[in-house]
């Protein structure tokens, strides 16, 4: 642990959860100095999170020391589009099953590993499905139907709205019929 | 006459299978020359579904990420909420919350039972386990309305009380429970069939286990002691006395008796937690209304042991009241792909199953 | 009504069924025969069901199939392959993959057959309904014959849907699913080529590009 502050600057989110960060390029050094000089020996999960708003992913490699009780989080950013990044399965053969997820749902490319084919869509012609920018609900009006069972066959959103507006409108003439028969000011 | 490789599917539609993946395997007359899984059969696009939703939208179809084995599930987000947005629970809710845990563990394990057994053709044991496991499920049904889908753990406690005599019923049931399980032992842990079929298959070598990533059973029954209720405490365990079974074997013999262990600490935890249950405090803390409970933008990791191992969850908030990404982790993906893989080469085509189920294989969780 | 018609779909009519149920149904429930009532009742008590678990209702078959609830008493039976069997569980959402298999297992189970769609996944997509991946209507794909409601059902809820079945099936009031298929099959075949793709059929060979395949 004392090494891992010598060399990373170290967050400590949690009693037992810490977090320290590194660049795309420097990615392999340093998971191999971790690995290899720390306790924390295991990785346990290869997470991504889509900031869209910036323009970048942020994958999370979490690492798990050997008495499985701390755990450390590797962060690492990377761009939406066109970036990749050297795959760990060299090193740790659960890491291939994790990247083909990644690949397969937000489209990154991980140099090295070989089993980056479909791993739950089968024969899925559209972006991949994670990122953003797909909207699922758009998706599902354009490829299913399933608001066939109502009898009018309406929309229940604009039906809501209709009737927001229509509520507003007896209000505000409820309120002017009020205001004109006495001819002063209300809530004086 | 030479032997020629023929690939055949062990699965989607097939009695002995856990759950709805298929395995397809190169056969070399009846030995595995090489497995691939392939999985993909029940996602259900959950990851995306939960980033459109906020708290209480998502919590209602968190459960349903793992199908066998809904409460971890409902732990991990809980817990995840509670760690991102910075809630406390009261001594009584985590009382209550740990004997959530185990007895959906007890119910898992009973349900494993009888699909290990039944994978060997032993189909009596899966008549007696599934009417125990029933009986637990109907405990559930008193606490919280639903057999299998509970959606009782929520940020920040649990959404409401024991009802009365409750503690004393599940007394009785494990009772019954420990009456019953020397029956199981005659049955099928000392079965001579069981022996003779898992003794010796699915070996896991014990130098590679940790460094893969193994987690659970496949850990335990190689000899290595790790369980996250001891190593990473969550909630009381840090109070509660429990052992953890281990055994060398590292075959699926092993891995039956690990279980049968675990069956036993869980009635043991069960009886503490109903002699120290506080019998006042509050079940659920005072939570803002759901469009304005916020996550601030920071991100966490939890985990829980569930039967079959260290259930993840990553989640990250953006200081709005969606949930901007969660990612799970279960036992099964690194099991179902890493081990598995490896694991039936060599092995033969009747044994596949039976190596599956003592994996504790869950498809729902590996493709969400 | 008319972007339903652009969007391919063909669309099941209830009220016309209904009617058309009635109209030929009308004098057969008086004037079976003792070997035709015989030979129905003897199908009502023998059902097999196919062993595929499809999606999160099959956590609730095994304690339907075991001691507690034991639906063997009715004749219930569950068989490995669709080739014995008369009755498909579809039990609860359908994704995309499935539903390939569940059409291929459906088509290769001889006739008669019927469909038993359990959860409200079948119904209207459940709560899935903004899922890129599931179905939302499994009455578009294939011929359901009964629906059992919940999420998931309780066992006494799918003994008692069986029990509706064979009761249909006993008195002839049922129009089964499979004769609706046959009839119509070029609006299912549609339905499914507009979410499933041009094949139908599970890709077994041709799918995994750059896989080595040793």
């Amino acid at each position: 642990m004392t090494y891992l502050y010598e060399q990373y600057d170290v967050q400590e989110k949690h009693p037992r959860l810490f977090a320290i960060r590194t660049e795309a390029s420097t990615l392999i050094e340093t998971l191999q100095e971790v690995t290899t000089h720390t306790e924390f020996v295991t990785l346990a999960q290869i997470a991504c999170t889509d900031w869209i708003e910036e323009e970048r992913f942020e994958l999370t490699y979490l690492l798990t020391d050997r008495a499985r009780s701390r755990n450390l989080m590797v962060k690492v950013p990377l761009p939406r589009t066109g970036g990749s990044l050297p795959s760990l399965a060299f090193r740790f053969p659960q890491a291939e099953v994790m990247e083909r997820d990644l690949h397969e749902m937000y489209g990154i490319v991980f140099e090295g590993n070989t089993t980056l084919y479909d791993f739950v869509l089968e024969g899925w012609h559209d972006i991949p499905p994670m990122r953003r920018e797909f909207d699922t609900l758009a998706y599902v009006r354009e490829h299913y139907d399933f608001q066939r069972g109502r009898t009018d066959g309406k929309d229940v959103k604009v039906e809501q709205k209709r009737r927001r507006e229509e509520a507003k409108k007896r209000k505000a003439e409820a309120q002017q019929q009020a205001q004109t028969p006495e001819g002063a000011p209300h809530g004086e | 006459m030479e032997n020629r490789l023929v690939t055949i599917f062990h699965g989607p539609q097939h009695p002995g299978i856990t759950g709805n993946m298929s395995v397809e395997l190169d056969l070399l007359g009846e030995t595995i020359h090489r497995a691939r899984t392939h999985v993909g059969y029940l996602h259900r696009g959950f990851e995306k579904l939960i980033e459109r939703r906020t708290v209480i939208q998502a919590f209602t179809i968190v459960c349903r990420i793992c199908v066998p084995e809904p409460d971890p599930n409902e732990e991990n987000f809980a817990r995840a909420v509670e760690g991102l947005a910075g809630i406390e629970i009261s001594e009584r809710a985590q009382y209550i919350r740990v004997m959530v845990q185990e007895m959906s563990r007890l119910a898992a394990q009973l349900l494993w039972m009888g699909g290990q057994s039944g994978s060997i053709g032993l189909e009596t044991v899966g008549q007696w386990s599934l009417y125990d496991r029933d009986l637990i499920l109907d405990l559930f049904e008193q606490l919280t309305g639903g057999r299998v889908y509970h959606m009782y753990t929520y940020p920040g406690g649990v959404r409401r009380d024991l009802p009365e005599g409750f503690l004393r019923r599940l007394g009785e049931l494990l009772d019954h429970l420990e009456k019953q399980l020397p029956r199981y032992d005659r049955t099928f842990f000392d079965n001579a069939t069981l022996r003779k079929r898992a003794i010796g298959v699915g070996v896991i070598d014990p130098d590679e286990a940790l460094a893969n990533g193994y987690v659970g059973q496949a850990l335990r029954g190689c000899g290595i002691r790790r369980d996250l209720r001891r190593d990473n405490p969550y909630l009381v365990y840090d109070r509660l006395e429990f052992d953890i079974p281990v055994f060398d074997g590292g075959d699926v013999y092993s891995r039956a008796l690990v279980r049968r262990g675990e069956m036993r600490e869980s009635i043991r935890i069960l009886r503490q937690v109903i002699a120290q249950m506080p019998a006042e405090g509050a079940i659920m803390q005072k939570l803002p209304k759901h469009r304005k409970f916020t996550l601030p933008r920071d991100d966490i990791y939890v985990a829980t042991e569930s039967a079959r191992g260290e259930f993840g969850y990553y989640m990250a908030g953006d200081g709005s009241e969606y949930i901007r990404r969660m990612q799970v982790k279960g036992p099964s993906l690194i099991h179902g792909f890493t081990l598995l893989e490896s694991l039936l080469v060599g092995e033969e085509l009747s044994n596949v199953a039976l190596i599956m189920n003592s994996l504790g294989i869950c498809p729902p969780e590996i493709e969400r | 009504m008319s972007e339903y018609e652009q969007s391919g779909f063909v669309p099941y009519d209830p009220q016309a069924e209904q009617q058309s149920l009635e109209a030929e149904t009308e004098g057969i429930r008086n004037t079976q025969t003792l070997i035709e009532k015989a030979i129905r009742w003897f199908h009502a008590r023998s059902m097999f069901v196919v062993a595929y678990g499809t999606g999160c209702g099959a956590i609730e078959m095994p304690p339907v199939f075991t001691s507690r609830y034991d639906i063997e008493r009715l004749g219930v039976v569950g068989v490995a392959t669709p080739r014995q069997a008369d009755i498909l569980i579809v039990s609860g959402y359908a994704s995309l993959k499935t539903l390939r298999r569940i059409i291929r297992t459906y088509e290769q189970m001889s006739e008669p057959k019927y469909v038993i769609a359990l959860g409200s996944c079948t119904i209207n997509g459940g709560m899935y309904w903004d899922s890129y991946n599931t179905i939302k209507r499994l009455e578009d794909y294939i011929g359901v014959d009964m629906y059992v409601a919940g999420c998931m059902p309780r066992p006494e809820a799918i003994i008692e849907g069986f029990v509706k079945l064979q009761a249909a099936i006993r008195d002839n009031t049922l129009r089964p699913g499979y004769v609706r298929y046959r009839e119509n099959l070029a609006g299912y075949k549609a339905n499914q080529t507009k979410v499933l793709g041009e094949r139908i059929a599970p890709e077994y060979e041709e799918n995994y590009a750059g896989m080595e395949l040793s």
